[in-house]
């Protein structure tokens, strides 16, 4: 079941001067980790503050679990982690627990108990009865986290998840994401990190200029292509040069050589012609691409208006 | 529930600000001095002597004129109470609306499953309900104070205190608009003294009349007149109410409370339909 559809979303600021959002369609599914790609200015943040209501499409249409987003009844089961987000300084960390608590309907017995429970899921179950001015920009994001999560949501928002947190704590909130992922719960993370994401997402899109213009899963993006690595014996550079003339693609990196074919029979060509030429292969390796690669690729792609580098991974996807 | 906790965050927003502390200390160190410098002394046969703020003011008088004079003092002050009142409240919430909607703090809370105008209603009833405890904190410990020490128990006074609620709530609606649409504390102060700058002013726009070059600045006074809170009349209810005496006309009253609906309710619709 999808439980986030977008279709055909646009969104224009400044009477049409400025397009944040130009066509957009997605979907995520339950229970899935969903990453939102692109450079600044892509739409992402546009995007995630249309579907939780704090700004309105200019056309097209979102749903999330099958309701409507203007109806703000279906936030009650929405965590959000917004980005640079400035909590009322003058509260305890439990207090801001409690009051947006409040704002989601939480019971009071129940934002009780939760409270102290989520600061210890966060790593600050001793930092409760501080005045948050007080906090660090880590602590302060774990403490988002721990709101967000206040209301045992069904969906989660997170706005660039680790932003200003130290590498120990960046690994204890990607394994309390994963942690939230087994219980079934859906992530869509917003975030510059792709590595992270990488590790913590099954699927991702790809935005940039208001337009989405990659969508799949992450091991589709960086599935391995007809893209190979070998490692040879030395190759002498008149029989490089007669090599890169039959194979095109073919490039020396690092005393590696990389090359793209088009199927395996190219392949197994290219490999009958090393041996032919006395040149020993000591290893052949499929190379998958790093999702940041993908993201490059696609970035580039559509900057230069070349699609079919992106309409092969949506193809694959 | 949602909306209790809009206008309990509210309080508690406002009670962690400094100015409204300094609202609550202003008001005791006004208590204060009606309790040390007001000597009064009921001597026998209803003559009594005034001392205000430690200085004598010996006047022999029966006690129907002590009584007259007394009331006059007293709408004297709610009228001081009213000025002052507002001015503070002002300065105290200006920046409830615009805080609530800066970058950061406002998708917090549009992103609760809370309609919109809850949200801002919450937000302005908790505003006007934190100066409605203060400015009865000021009206009633006054007149307390004032009760106590002469002995007289002028209850008209304590009517004061809902007129001075009734016309910040106005004046607060106009803030409450300028806030959602402009985002500014400052400009939102400013337009709520612009009105109490300009509401004696267009009380006497008849007399401005004579300095007018065009008929059309005599209808654009008039329409401004009548667009907005009329907060100088409103004092006057306020010392006729004071005094005893009868109160002739209530449009001012009217008028104030719908133009404060009319604000109230376009900050409404513009905080439903607003990008942030």
């Amino acid at each position: 079941m999808n439980i986030i559809e977008v279709q055909n979303a646009v969104k224009h600021f400044n009477r049409g001067k400025i397009k944040a959002l130009n066509d957009v369609s997605l979907s995520v599914t339950e229970g899935s980790a969903f990453g939102l790609l692109g450079p600044n200015g892509a739409g992402k943040t546009t995007l995630v503050k249309m579907l939780l209501g704090i700004l309105f499409p200019t056309s097209g249409s979102a749903r999330l679990f099958g309701q409507p987003i203007s109806k703000p009844a279906v936030r009650d089961k929405i965590g959000y982690l917004p980005e640079n987000h400035r909590y009322p300084d003058f509260l305890k960390g439990n207090e801001v627990l409690d009051y947006y608590g409040q704002f989601s309907a939480v019971p009071k017995d129940l934002r009780r108990q939760r409270a102290p429970e989520l600061l210890k899921l966060v790593g600050m179950e001793k930092w409760g009865s501080t005045k948050i001015k007080k906090y660090s920009k880590g602590m302060m994001q774990r403490l988002g986290l721990a709101v967000a999560l206040m209301n045992d949501p069904e969906l989660l928002f997170l706005d660039e998840p680790t932003d200003g947190v130290d590498p120990i704590g960046r690994k204890e909130i990607r394994d309390l994401i994963q942690q939230l992922k087994s219980q079934g719960k859906t992530i869509f993370i917003n975030s510059h990190l792709l590595s992270e994401v990488e590790l913590v997402c099954d699927s991702v899109a790809i935005m940039n200029a208001g337009r989405i213009i990659v969508q799949g899963r992450i091991d589709q993006l960086t599935a391995k292509g007809h893209t190979y690595r070998l490692q040879t014996s030395e190759i002498p550079s008149t029989e490089y040069a007669a090599l890169k003339n039959r194979f095109a693609s073919l490039e020396m990196t690092n005393s590696h050589l990389e090359v793209t074919v088009g199927d395996y029979t190219e392949l197994n060509q290219l490999i009958d012609h090393l041996r032919h030429r006395q040149i020993e292969l000591r290893s052949l390796l499929p190379h998958r691409r790093t999702l940041e690669e993908s993201f490059f690729a696609a970035i580039q792609g559509a900057a230069s208006g070349d699609f079919n580098e992106m309409k092969g991974y949506s193809e694959k996807s | 529930m949602k909306f209790r906790s809009m206008i309990a965050y509210t309080l508690r927003e406002s009670l962690a600000k400094k100015t409204f502390l300094g609202f609550f200390v202003i008001t005791t160190i006004v208590h204060l001095l009606f309790m040390f410098a007001l000597n009064v002394d009921i001597v026998s046969g209803g003559q009594a002597a005034m001392s205000l703020f430690g200085k004598d003011i010996p006047e022999t008088v029966d006690m129907e004129k002590l009584m007259i004079g007394f009331k006059h003092i007293m709408s004297g002050l709610a009228v001081l109470m009213l000025t002052g009142g507002i001015f503070l409240a002002i300065f105290a919430t200006g920046s409830l609306v615009p805080n609530m909607l800066e970058k950061g703090s406002v998708d917090l809370i549009l992103s609760r499953p809370i309609p919109r105008w809850q949200i801002l209603l919450g937000r302005y009833c908790g505003a006007v309900g934190l100066v409605a405890i203060n400015v009865f904190y000021m009206t009633v410990g006054v007149w307390l104070i004032i009760s106590l020490k002469i002995g007289l128990w002028h209850w008209p006074f304590l009517a004061s205190g809902l007129v001075i609620v009734a016309t910040f709530a106005v004046l607060f609606a106009i803030m409450t608009f300028i806030g959602v649409t402009v985002r500014n504390s400052g400009v939102s102060m400013m337009a709520a003294w612009f009105v109490m700058f300009f509401s004696p002013l267009l009380f006497q726009r008849d007399k401005i009349y004579a300095l007018l070059s065009e008929k059309i600045w005599q209808w654009l006074l008039d329409g401004i007149y009548y667009l907005i809170p009329r907060t100088f009349e409103l004092g006057d209810i306020t010392r006729r109410v004071v005094a005893g005496e009868p109160i002739t006309d209530w449009s001012p009253l009217i008028q104030s409370v719908l133009v404060g609906v009319g604000f109230l309710s376009a900050a409404i619709l513009v905080f439903e339909r607003k990008d942030f």
